[in-house]
């Protein structure tokens, strides 16, 4: 019996490089961040426009990415919420039929956190697959807009009020770019440092653990799907204002989008993997792919097909994935090989 | 001396079945106490009562005489802390964020990312575990994982530690330094509950010992006072023999598998050859590249070098892939059966029927009734308890899973069988009617290569063994005359001594 003080399994010193790579590892945000380098590289060398117009550019970001920051504390959670742009739908229309301008703010954003609380009641309490349930609010929602609109859009009573809003408040910071800023900040804070945020990895990453753990599981799927309601609410309300109007069928790219831009920055679907960050990045990869097309002249369409290979490009590129590609690449390589040349028989052997 | 904790006439019943009947445990401050008992005899239930994750229909758990709440969070306040057998952490989550999950230190609801690094470094200087706070659980080995749950335990400063099978993925140097780490801790006035299968360490760490069977309380002795052959025999509640002495009489035929210079990650250049009926053992510590040598030898992973032949009724195959290794009769039992193994959704008959679609689907409509007949042979063969062949393979215990995967090989009658750690986590009973159906299997004219870390089981069924380390064979054994200390010696890196 040997009595050791302490037990090496692995860790010790590094050096600068390999702390480099250590950090590079540890990281989920690699890919979306070399998607981000290689559009932008792109857009300098074809569209410098895409620079100089950098309050467009900033514009759409923060359009695409705004329910995707809101989204990513569900996926974190490793739940879904197909219903962001139902909500933001609905909540545009809300806003949009109560004159009172902020009346119809409030009711609008409390319509997103009802649907958040709704979602999280029926996945947490009730027990059904997110994907369907949330699937469910996705047409019910969508419908209630209709219905409360007539099937058409809707006026804003107080359109100057509009109209105002769409003005950039400093220099190309429009609201809707500092509120997606903020909006950042604020989720961005919350899933690192604080306690109850830091908690959705561990809910998403293993459940059984986080249980074991006390963690109050149930309630931080609450709070992750009322952040996501909420902040999808927070962007009807935006696009509302920004237009003037309320159209009830809004936000059918906003959907498939702002996933794209979770799953470009290194989210991991299954949850307890990914970044804030990570879903920033991909959002601005994303907005710059979009905005460079457009000015290149690129049909609506045929911008679609670009950013679908993108998507593709990026969950292919996952280290992971690519892993396997290579390998299956390799032992295809390897299997033609020995076709061509025969084995040598075999004339040793050591088992006896 | 009074019991820090005390667990008082719990009865927990799952759909009728009662899982633990009326067992009383009480646990004193220093003493370390074995809670043995075959699977599925209720030993994780009742642990999972202690720690408020399960409640109990009736009875109660009192921690120093006070009688605690039935939630996960009211054990830990308590002082309960339990090291789960299915490892429990959060794979993209610090070791720092791991060690405290579920309690950070916060103020005004952050979390105190400098404290909480200071405190998990202190937790592991105290069990003496260097590893880096910083890294994500998912990039650590499975036994720094362990530590790392450990760890875990130890810094909620509990009055009672809890461990469920904790050496199950830790090599013999890591289980040595683990039992001394727990002895240490116990002189400290920590009251442990150990929950394994393995009895040579629960005699050597344990003062007392408690075995459960069938969900009731069986037997309660001190160690001193008792044998492993009584222990065992009340884990079994039937006299066993514990016959590791009982060897076939191996007649070894013609080759059958011959592997030349076999290269692959963690493999370096072995050559090996099984014969027909003859059962080669592959020995060695965990992760010495045993499981990557067998799966580059069956073409279930890629090797970078080296020849695979197999010769059956006189035709030699060469092996490319793993779909031509089954081509040519080749059955391999994984050590992950929960990955790779079984589907466990899906009935005994389904699982039977996966690897023998040829013959029980001849016309590409599956023939149930000769599925149904096949599936319930098998069953009947390999002793699977209880035999309803409809039953979904993940409501069965370990090691009637493990039977499944076997039984679901039988039925093609393999030239050549592959099992990696036939009979991990399996209990006594099962353990022995596996090593049955090996010796049938070799019997019959089957090759075997059996990997396993269980240094009795290996020397019981293996007619040659090769110890590996680091990806070589370090030495060739026969099987018959070697012992422990000779399988040891080369795992560990010592030269092969004749004796």
């Amino acid at each position: 019996m040997t009595q050791q003080d302490t037990i090496q399994l692995g860790g010790g010193e590094l050096s600068l490089w390999g702390k480099i790579k250590l950090t590079i590892a540890r990281r989920t945000e690699g890919r979306g961040v070399a998607l981000l380098a290689i559009i932008l590289t792109v857009a300098l060398l074809t569209e410098p426009l895409v620079f100089t117009a950098y309050q467009v550019t900033l514009g759409r970001i923060a359009l695409i990415g705004l329910v995707a920051l809101g989204l990513t504390a569900v996926i974190l959670m490793g739940q879904l919420d197909l219903s962001v742009a139902s909500t933001l739908a609905a909540s545009g229309v809300v806003l949009a039929i109560i004159p009172d301008l902020t009346l119809g703010i409030i009711a609008a954003l409390l319509t997103g956190l009802l649907v958040g609380a709704i979602n999280a009641f029926g996945v947490a309490i009730i027990g059904i697959n997110s994907f369907i349930w949330t699937l469910g609010m996705l047409f019910f929602l969508r419908g209630v807009a209709l219905v409360i609109s007539n099937e058409a859009p809707v006026k804003l009573t107080n359109a100057d009020a509009g109209i105002a809003f769409g003005q950039p408040l400093i220099g190309p910071i429009t609201p809707r770019i500092l509120i997606f800023i903020l909006v950042f900040i604020a989720i961005q804070v919350f899933v690192s440092r604080v306690k109850m945020g830091r908690e959705f990895y561990a809910v998403g990453g293993n459940p059984q653990a986080a249980k074991d753990a006390g963690i109050p599981v149930k309630r931080r799927i609450f709070t992750g799907f009322m952040i996501s309601g909420f902040v999808s609410a927070l962007a009807g309300v935006i696009n509302t204002l920004e237009r003037t109007a309320a159209d009830p069928i809004a936000g059918s790219t906003v959907l498939l989008a702002s996933f794209a831009a979770a799953i470009i920055g290194g989210n991991y679907l299954k949850g307890g993997r990914g970044s804030i960050v990570g879903t920033l990045i991909g959002a601005g990869a994303l907005g710059v792919l979009q905005v460079t097309l457009t000015l290149s002249g690129v049909q609506v369409p045929v911008q679609q097909i670009f950013i679908g290979l993108v998507l593709l490009l990026a969950v292919t590129t996952d280290p992971n994935n690519l892993r396997a590609v290579l390998s299956s690449i390799r032992s295809a390589r390897s299997s033609r090989v020995k076709v061509q040349k025969p084995a040598s028989e075999p004339n040793k052997s050591t088992a006896s | 001396m009074a019991a820090v904790v005390e667990a008082k006439n719990i009865t927990k019943a799952f759909g009728g079945v009662k899982a633990v009947d009326d067992v009383t445990v009480s646990v004193e401050a220093g003493e370390i106490h074995a809670v043995v008992g075959e699977n599925g005899a209720g030993k994780s239930t009742l642990m999972r009562i202690l720690s408020g994750i399960e409640f109990p229909d009736s009875g109660q758990v009192m921690v120093e005489g006070k009688e605690i709440e039935n939630s996960a969070k009211d054990s830990i306040d308590a002082g309960i802390s339990l090291v789960h057998q299915e490892l429990s952490l959060v794979p993209e989550m610090t070791v720092a964020e791991n060690i405290y999950l579920g309690g950070f230190p916060t103020s005004a609801g952050f979390t105190k990312r400098k404290e909480m690094k200071k405190f998990a470094q202190e937790t592991l200087d105290e069990i003496g575990v260097q590893v880096d706070i910083d890294e994500r659980i998912s990039r650590l080995s499975v036994a720094l994982r362990q530590f790392v749950e450990i760890a875990r335990a130890i810094a909620r400063k509990p009055k009672v530690l809890i461990l469920d099978e904790p050496t199950a993925s830790l090599t013999p140097a890591e289980t040595d330094y683990l039992l001394s780490m727990l002895e240490r801790l116990a002189k400290q006035g920590l009251a442990i509950i150990y929950i394994s299968h393995r009895i040579p360490e629960v005699f050597r760490l344990c003062h007392n010992v408690t075995i459960l069977r069938d969900g009731k309380l069986v037997y309660v002795s001190e160690i001193k006072k008792t044998t492993p052959q009584e222990v065992i025999n009340q884990m079994v509640g039937r006299e066993l023999k514990l016959d590791l002495e009982s060897r076939r009489d191996a007649k070894p035929g013609d080759v059958v598998l011959s592997a030349v210079g076999i290269k692959a990650p963690g493999v370096n250049d072995v050559d090996l050859e099984v014969r027909a009926g003859e059962i080669v053992g592959l020995g060695g510590l965990v992760g010495a590249g045993r499981t990557e040598l067998i799966r580059a030898i069956i073409g279930a992973d890629n090797k970078t070098a080296g020849n695979v032949h197999i010769t059956v009724d006189g035709k030699r195959q060469q092996i490319t892939s793993y779909m031509s290794a089954m081509r040519n009769g080749v059955a391999y039992v994984p050590e992950e059966r929960r990955v790779d193994g079984l589907a466990m959704t899906m009935s005994v008959t389904d699982n039977v029927y996966l690897p023998n679609r040829k013959d029980l689907a001849a016309s590409g409509v599956i023939n149930p009734a000769k599925a149904a007949k096949v599936a319930k042979e098998l069953a009947d063969r390999v002793g699977l308890r209880p035999p309803e062949i409809k039953r979904e393979a993940g409501q069965y215990s370990g090691g009637n899973q493990q039977k499944i995967v076997i039984a679901k090989w039988l039925h093609k009658r393999p030239s050549f069988v592959v099992l990696d750690e036939p009979t991990r986590g399996v209990d006594v009973g099962a353990k022995a009617e596996i090593h049955r159906l090996v010796k049938e299997l070799a019997d019959q004219g089957t090759a075997v290569l059996v990997v396993s870390s269980d240094l009795p089981e290996l020397l019981e069924l293996s007619d040659v063994i090769h110890v590996v380390r680091d990806g070589k064979i370090m030495g060739t054994l026969d099987g018959a005359k070697a012992d422990e200390k000779q399988v040891m010696g080369l795992a560990a890196g010592e030269k092969l001594v004749e004796a």
